[in-house]
């Protein structure tokens, strides 16, 4: 190795026609990347590039998109026509939207009708009020009888609206203006559906089973990441300074009832997972989704108006909450839920 | 190439230059200079296409605007009073002045309009009122803005006699004259005080609570707005930059009125760098915890005239509609769910939007969808940044910018011996 032979050693001119060789690969890789880079840039403004790559998700919004574009839309406010027909459509869009202010003797608690079926009844997956109206009347295994419109509402303000802590003590009496409105403003949101036809968009949408079983525990901590923001870290919602309830409490005295729909684990995880936190539908997984529901369950409301005077809470709770796996009737921290509130309790009172 | 080729064939030549030989141009180099021909052939037709999709846009948007704002000009029609109160008033009042229960009273047949008529209404929506107030017997105790300086003398009069007239069946009437006349007189008047504040100026004005005593200022106060106003040898005072009456300008916020514990929250994000702005930047650094919270408090507690008005030509009908309703094909809430009736603030995580200026709100909206900022609670601002193209931003920019600003609330107020974890930890 030490001592070569001078022809061993390469002669200089080879090595200068190759140094030329390198400079000129040098020219052409650094092209062929500038090449690459302007075909590459061009894919990318052309938008022919898989989101991965770009880290952008148009994948995802288109497919939303096509989505929303079979679903039903409902027709703008402002069509709604100046005569007596179009009055009574915008004071049943009030009734909606300002539930206690417009309803105010049939209302128990600090609730609006839009505060579940968002954006004024029209959104789909947030039981839309133009999904609902061309399927009834219809027979509902809740009461075991067919139910027409009217009757749905009258349940609506028995349970939702905790009609038992208004003014009135009741919903509104059957044949009132309260219902005309109402379903004039549903029949005018419904117009062009088809009639006995369910619509895609219905009801809160279809939600999986989550893999393991839900826990309140585990949906308390969702409810501190995703939910206190907006409705508090008591679940009693907020107020602006006016003390308009701007966040729907959750539970508590001014929530809805144990009969309401939304006390179901099922229907509130469906809901959740379909529309919030708001805005961002889809972004708690399945699993969170039936977490946080277990968790609101698992918390005080105005009792079930069902179980009336000389009923227990064991018999209702086997009557009416058997076939749905709530908290009714288990005792939670020490507090017996679904006994409810003292007739106009104030928050207070536990459970 | 003459003479070196008389050396020696078999022996390496010693002066190789590459150069020297006569090739042809590579392949690639015909290729890559094919490329770029196409390449700046597309650019070109592309960049005329994008001008040319600007163009119409903006035409469209201007053909939008001048329907929009047509009608209202050129025919004072005799229903202006009921657009001007579905405009102005309904978003909290509701539509046919219901008001709303135990929160804002009804407008509709209300025993102290009835008392008062068109002229007390107008002494109201100049100066705001604030306060416990009794209406049909229920008890209210809310904060309700003027509207001096958003709206003009006619505009005024023309709604004082909508609510006398339509809502009340009064025969009492105000001029636009009379209006400028209570106008000038109201000039740096504080909100009326409350039902009782009213004792004076109405009649027969139904029984009314008495005020609510205001909190003693604190024993703080004139050194944070001698901090606000003049600043100090190192820093510059806030003033000089967002107006001597928290205002703001251009791209830089209104401060008057909005929730302390959101002032006092973005401060520490500038502080820790969650949001970034070089001013800020550098006057939070040379601010204590506790004259965070003073400051927070000062500008909380600020009630001033609105320094916006709509500047950057957004589609105002749209705009409203954003706030009001939201556009749900994109997943964007009305900002009023959040942000509360009329944009005047929720709690302490969903600030004031009303009166905000507009450059500023089109800009921070820029900002979230493009990431630069990204301190709002869950990302929610984030989403809905991404949402909006450019034409929506400025047109709720300009909406919000045409509204009064909200009346400052006394009780938001943070405690200065709070902790500053309290706040910050906060979203």
């Amino acid at each position: 190795m030490a001592n070569k032979h001078p022809s061993d050693i390469p002669p200089p001119g080879p090595d200068n026609a190759e140094r030329g060789q390198t400079a000129l690969r040098a020219i052409y890789a650094i092209s062929g990347g500038l090449a690459l880079v302007v075909l590459g840039s061009l894919v990318v403004d052309f938008g022919w590039a898989p989101s991965w790559l770009t880290g952008q998700k148009s994948a995802p919004v288109a497919q939303v998109k096509g989505e929303k574009t079979d679903l039903f839309t409902p027709p703008d406010e402002r069509t709604i026509p100046n005569d007596d027909f179009g009055a009574s459509v915008r004071r049943g869009m009030a009734i909606f939207n300002q539930t206690g202010t417009n309803a105010h003797e049939f209302v128990g608690n600090d609730l609006s009708c839009s505060n579940c079926h968002l954006d004024a009844g029209r959104q789909a997956y947030s039981a839309p009020m133009w999904a609902a109206y061309p399927v009834y009347p219809k027979y509902r295994g809740k009461n075991k009888m067919v139910n027409t419109m009217e009757d749905r509402i009258h349940g609506c303000f028995t349970y939702s609206m905790n009609a038992q802590g208004s003014p009135s003590g009741g919903p509104p009496p059957y044949g009132s203006d309260v219902y005309r409105d109402l379903q004039a403003y549903f029949f005018w949101m419904s117009k062009g559906l088809p009639i006995g036809v369910q619509p895609e968009g219905a009801g809160f949408g279809k939600i999986d089973k989550p893999a393991k079983d839900p826990s309140r525990e585990r949906g308390a901590e969702v409810f501190a990441a995703n939910c206190a923001v907006c409705h508090g870290d008591d679940g009693m919602g907020q107020t602006d300074a006016n003390g308009k309830q701007i966040f729907p409490p959750l539970w508590g005295p001014h929530s809805f009832n144990w009969g309401a729909g939304m006390h179901k684990v099922s229907s509130a995880a469906a809901f959740i997972q379909h529309n919030m936190p708001l805005s961002q539908p889809g972004k708690l997984s399945v699993q969170d989704a039936w977490d946080v529901a277990a968790f609101i369950d698992s918390k005080p409301r105005p009792k079930d108006p069902r179980q009336t005077d000389g009923i227990s809470l064991q018999e209702a709770d086997k009557k009416w909450h058997k076939s749905s796996a709530d908290f009714y009737g288990e005792t939670v921290d020490g507090v017996v839920l679904g006994t409810g509130y003292p007739k106009d309790a104030g928050a207070s009172q536990s459970n | 190439m003459t003479d070196k080729n008389k050396q020696d064939p078999r022996l390496p030549d010693e002066t190789f230059e590459p150069y020297e030989e006569p090739r042809r141009i590579p392949m690639p180099v015909y290729w890559i200079a094919i490329a770029l021909a196409i390449w700046g052939v597309v650019m070109l037709v592309q960049m005329s296409y994008s001008t040319k999709i600007g163009d119409k846009e903006r035409a469209s948007m201007s053909d939008q605007e001048v329907a929009a704002t047509t009608p209202v000009k050129a025919e004072p029609k005799p229903d202006a009073g009921k657009a001007l109160f579905a405009d102005n008033c309904a978003s909290c009042h509701g539509d046919a002045g219901e008001g709303v229960a135990d929160a804002i009273p009804p407008l509709h047949a209300s025993d102290v309009v009835k008392a008062g008529g068109a002229s007390a209404i107008t002494h109201i929506v100049m100066r705001g009122i604030g306060g416990p107030l009794i209406v049909d017997k229920a008890n209210y105790d809310g904060e309700m803005p003027s509207f001096a300086s958003v709206l003009d003398d006619k505009d005024i009069a023309s709604i004082a006699n909508f609510v006398a007239s339509d809502l009340n069946g009064l025969k009492s009437t105000v001029t636009p004259a009379q209006v400028a006349e209570i106008r000038t007189a109201s000039a740096d008047l504080n909100p009326w005080d409350g039902g009782s504040g009213l004792a004076g100026l109405i009649n027969g004005l139904p029984a009314q609570p008495a005020s609510e005593t205001a909190p003693a200022p604190s024993p703080d106060a004139a050194a944070t707005a001698a901090l606000a106003m003049h600043g100090t040898n190192e820093i510059w005072s806030c003033a000089s930059c967002h107006g001597d009456k928290g205002e703001g300008t251009q791209t830089i916020p209104r401060l008057a009125g909005l929730a302390p514990a959101y002032l006092a929250k973005q401060l520490h994000d500038f502080k820790e760098g969650t949001r970034i702005n070089d001013s800020m930047d550098y006057v939070v650094k040379s601010l204590s915890d506790k004259q965070i919270i003073e400051l927070a408090n000062y500008y909380g507690a600020m009630s001033s005239p609105s320094g916006a008005r709509p500047s950057l030509e957004g589609d105002l009908a749209r705009g409203e509609k954003i706030a009001l309703e939201g556009d749900w094909t994109k997943n964007v809430p009305a900002c009023f769910t959040c942000h509360g009736p009329s944009g005047i603030g929720v709690g302490d995580k969903f600030p004031g939007l009303a009166a905000q200026q507009p450059a500023y709100i089109a800009h921070q909206l820029a900002m979230w969808q493009g990431g630069s900022r990204h301190n709002s609670p869950l990302g929610l601002m984030a989403g809905i940044g991404k949402s909006l193209s450019d034409a929506d931003r400025r047109a709720v920019a300009d909406y919000l910018a045409s509204l009064p600003p909200a009346a400052a609330n006394a009780k938001l107020a943070l405690a200065v011996s709070a902790t500053t974890k309290e706040t910050s930890n906060g979203q």
